[in-house]
């Protein structure tokens, strides 16, 4: 019995795959593959599958994150062309690691986006002008309903840039057990200051983050 | 690319990845190779359609052909139809995303009534002029449809270029052949439908005029143009020797089944006669066990699926049950397969089947007695007795199962009172039986009804029968919840007024084309489901049109009327239906077809007796 951690791509359609529906995706595609997957020994036993970190429909990732168990030691190599094999288009396995992290040490991520208004003259300053207001309020799905919450202090701007009206942003955003940020609601916040369609051009998590900076893969 | 137009809408519409492609087993061609391009056409959504086994068969043969590629194409749902007539995307199939006006073939499946509103609804969304008279000349695209509903396919006659009658596998490509080869020779339409209604199993309507008499009856129809008189529907004649897909494409989203299917067995030997599927998909043709088994490990092993399921009308009616089961449930067990088998006969629901089921998932049981009394029973010829029911439940209730549901009809023929609370009484005893069993287990027993209104169908031995009316039967409901004394025992009833509509559908004649075109335009959608069915819309569709839904659904038939539907021929005679309508009127029984031929005919169309 051995874990592994595949670091797997999901870009063009897949991005329209929900958390859920990659979930059975996935069981499908191991059990595809060929690779000696290790079941529960349960009354119904099932393959072994863990994401620690649910990824939104609509946003691309370089860097998605499943923990899978086999039987038996299997080459990394082995593991990558045939669970590639298996796979659908779009979702790409990158590497194997060990497992060395703890999945609840996973506490923000880092997302790649482009945006473009084809109203705003300079999307820049108006991006300025959103994240230096005193608070950024918006509302959030909990599990006692819509809350409004201060979202200021959770985003953390990496990069921002302008090319060809097209506004770049590099952001960093809490993820993981204690507490998780939707890039959407941040979107979403920054069109309603905006008042005008955006567009969203690209959008792509691009890093996981554990305490300390320390990169989670 | 229509698909390339709808992605920045994507975000907007549940289930995005409904109207994306892209799944495993989506079969991708060159199209500059391809000669003839066929869009299977779907007209529910994708969830629906894609659990959809004739699909899978037909979509995988054609694609067997390196010239010929099939493509699918599901009914938005109502989100993203509203973006798509907004943004004026024009309906595309799913592999390459090329609108659907542009195909050789527009394909639909007739597989229930109530989806007759979305085929005008997707040919409009697709720009193709929903009348077939307003197609014009040209060859593409040719709008046509199968499965069973097309054993009637008068009430669409309009909107049709031709209907395939019967099983596809073999008719299909014949089809696609004289269209390649008159494509080839610039031949119009007209031309093609002419050459094409001279194939076995293909129904040409625009050849044929009906007429009426007074009273609202069809006189006569009349061939025109060398047309066959009578359409005789196709059959596979070998099981063993028919095409089954070895790969199937397994969707992102969960379908209402998501399983692997391998069908086991066409026809059936019973003869209930309320069952249209039991007479119109005869004669009784078994797949061997050996291909079974093979094809079932293939497909799994192929897809990655986890559950299997044996399907068929009455699949504990393969002679050799037994030995499939041993052989899969060996691969099964050790690959972590759920086996499932739907539609077991409480007859023959032996108690070693039992142990092999429940040594792979414990569900609950569902029994289909159809009628609450014995002397119902015989006269739907559904031979299931009360013991037999008892003894099932008995071993079941043993072997640790808690909850059973039976489905029932009502409005069925010499139906009393007495039968309903025939229904209430037998849920009363099996609730007795559970309690009366030292051995029970400990789980908390649930006995649910379910009650559907009869709908009296063509080439059934009730095709003669009037349906209750809508009153009738929730004076019925009524009587029957007020039996129900039970707190073990639900009940759940459907609403009759979808069910109207469905019986109208069923034995419609041409007249209705006009009816469902107007209900279309008046905005029916989707009627099959509760949310939108709209009877209102539809009841004006038929004063509209001077008709009454009441000839259609509520009438009795003569054993001499010509029906709308009798210049086709499924091989059951109408001599058959007549005298089976007798014997279900005297109460008497009609045994298996393993028992006894009865002479429906359908042994005609293997050229020898089914057994």
């Amino acid at each position: 019995m051995k874990d592994y951690r595949i670091v797997f791509e999901k870009k063009n359609n897949m991005k329209y795959i929900s958390h859920l529906d990659l979930n059975r995706c996935m069981l499908r595609a191991v059990r595809r593959s060929g690779l000696p997957a290790w079941y529960t020994e349960g009354f119904h036993p099932h393959l072994y599958l863990m994401f620690p970190l649910a990824l939104s429909l609509g946003i691309e990732s370089i860097c998605e994150v499943m923990d899978l168990r086999l039987t038996k030691e299997i080459p990394e190599q082995e593991i990558l062309e045939k669970l590639n094999s298996a796979l659908p288009n779009g979702l790409h396995a990158i590497c194997v690691r060990e497992p060395d992290k703890q999945t609840q040490d996973i506490t923000s991520a880092e997302y790649s986006l482009e945006l473009y208004a084809p109203e705003i003259l300079d999307l820049h300053a108006c991006w300025l002008e959103f994240f230096n207001q005193p608070e950024i309020l918006t509302q959030k799905r909990t599990k006692k309903g819509m809350r409004e919450i201060n979202i200021k202090s959770c985003i953390q701007v990496e990069k921002i840039s302008m090319k060809d009206n097209r506004l770049n942003l590099m952001l960093r955003l809490p993820a993981g057990n204690d507490g998780n940020i939707n890039i959407g609601i941040v979107i979403d916040a920054f069109k309603n200051y905006a008042g005008k369609p955006i567009l969203i051009n690209y959008l792509c998590r691009t890093k996981i983050f554990c305490r300390n900076y320390e990169e989670f893969l | 690319m229509s698909k390339n137009k709808i992605e920045p809408f994507l975000l907007d519409v549940q289930k995005p990845s409904r109207y994306t492609g892209g799944e495993v087993g989506e079969i991708i061609k060159n199209k500059s190779k391809i000669d003839v391009r066929f869009a299977f056409c779907f007209p529910d959504i994708y969830d629906i359609g894609m659990s959809h086994l004739g699909m899978k068969i037909l979509y995988s043969l054609t694609n067997q052909y390196e010239n010929y590629w099939c493509e699918r194409v599901f009914a938005p749902w109502v989100d993203m139809e509203n973006i798509m007539r907004r943004e004026h995307i024009l309906l595309y199939a799913l592999e390459s995303g090329d609108p659907v006006k542009d195909f050789d073939f527009i394909g639909f499946t007739l597989q229930y009534e109530m989806s007759y509103t979305n085929i005008l609804n997707m040919l409009d969304l697709a720009g193709v002029p929903v009348l077939q008279k307003d197609r014009g000349e040209q060859l593409a695209p040719l709008v046509i449809a199968g499965g069973p509903c097309a054993c009637n396919p008068e009430p669409l006659a309009d909107f049709f270029d031709l209907f395939i009658l019967g099983e596809g596998e073999e008719v299909n490509l014949e089809l696609l052949d004289l269209y390649k080869n008159m494509k080839d020779s610039g031949a119009t339409r007209s031309e093609f439908l002419k050459k094409a209604c001279q194939i076995e199993g293909i129904y040409v309507p625009s050849l044929y005029e009906v007429n009426y008499h007074e009273d609202g009856t069809v006189k006569e129809i009349l061939p025109h143009e060398n047309a066959p008189k009578i359409i005789k529907k196709r059959i596979i004649k070998n099981l063993n020797q028919c095409y089954y897909p070895e790969q199937i494409v397994i969707p992102f989203i969960e379908p209402i089944h998501d399983r692997i299917s391998i069908e086991v067995l066409r026809g059936c030997i019973r003869g209930c006669r309320f069952c249209q599927a039991g007479f119109l998909y005869r004669p009784f043709r078994e797949k061997s066990a050996e291909l079974i088994c093979q094809q079932g490990i293939a497909l799994c092993k192929n897809s990655g699926y986890d559950e299997l399921s044996l399907s068929s009308l009455s699949t504990s009616d393969h002679s050799q049950m037994e030995k499939i089961l041993d052989n899969l449930l060996e691969y099964t067990e050790q690959e972590h397969v759920n086996l499932s088998l739907p539609s077991l006969r409480i007859d023959n629901f032996s108690k070693s089947v039992l142990e092999k089921i429940t040594k792979i998932r414990k569900s609950g049981l569902t029994f289909a007695p159809e009628a609450g009394a014995q002397r119902l029973r015989n006269v739907i010829n559904k031979n299931i007795t009360e013991e037999e029911i008892f003894n099932t439940c008995q071993i079941a209730f043993a072997g640790g199962y808690t909850t059973v549901k039976l489905y029932f009809m009502m409005g069925l023929p010499t139906e009393t009172d007495e039968d309903i609370t025939g229904i209430a009484e037998l849920a009363q005893k099996i609730v007795n039986l559970f309690y009366d069993m030292p051995e029970r287990s400990k789980g908390k027993l649930q006995v649910s009804i379910s009650t559907a209104t009869f709908v009296p169908k063509p080439f059934t031995p009730f095709e003669f029968e009037p349906q209750a009316t809508k009153e009738e039967i929730l004076r019925k409901q009524k009587i029957l919840k007020k039996a129900i004394k039970s707190k073990k025992i639900k009940i759940s009833t459907h609403v009759s007024e979808v069910s109207q509509m469905e019986a109208v559908l069923a034995r419609g004649d041409r007249r209705l084309c006009a009816v469902i075109y107007d209900a279309w335009k008046s905005g029916c959608h989707m009627d099959s489901w509760d949310e939108f069915f709209d009877a209102q819309k539809w009841h004006e569709a038929f004063r509209k049109n001077n008709l009454s839904p009441e000839f259609y659904a509520n009438r009795t038939r003569n054993y001499d009327e010509i029906m709308p539907w009798s210049h086709l021929d499924y091989f059951i005679s109408r001599k058959f239906l007549i005298h089976e309508n007798q014997k279900a009127h005297q109460e008497q029984i009609t045994k298996s077809c393993r028992e006894y031929c009865a002479g429906c005919g359908a042994n005609q169309s293997l050229g020898r007796a089914c057994f």
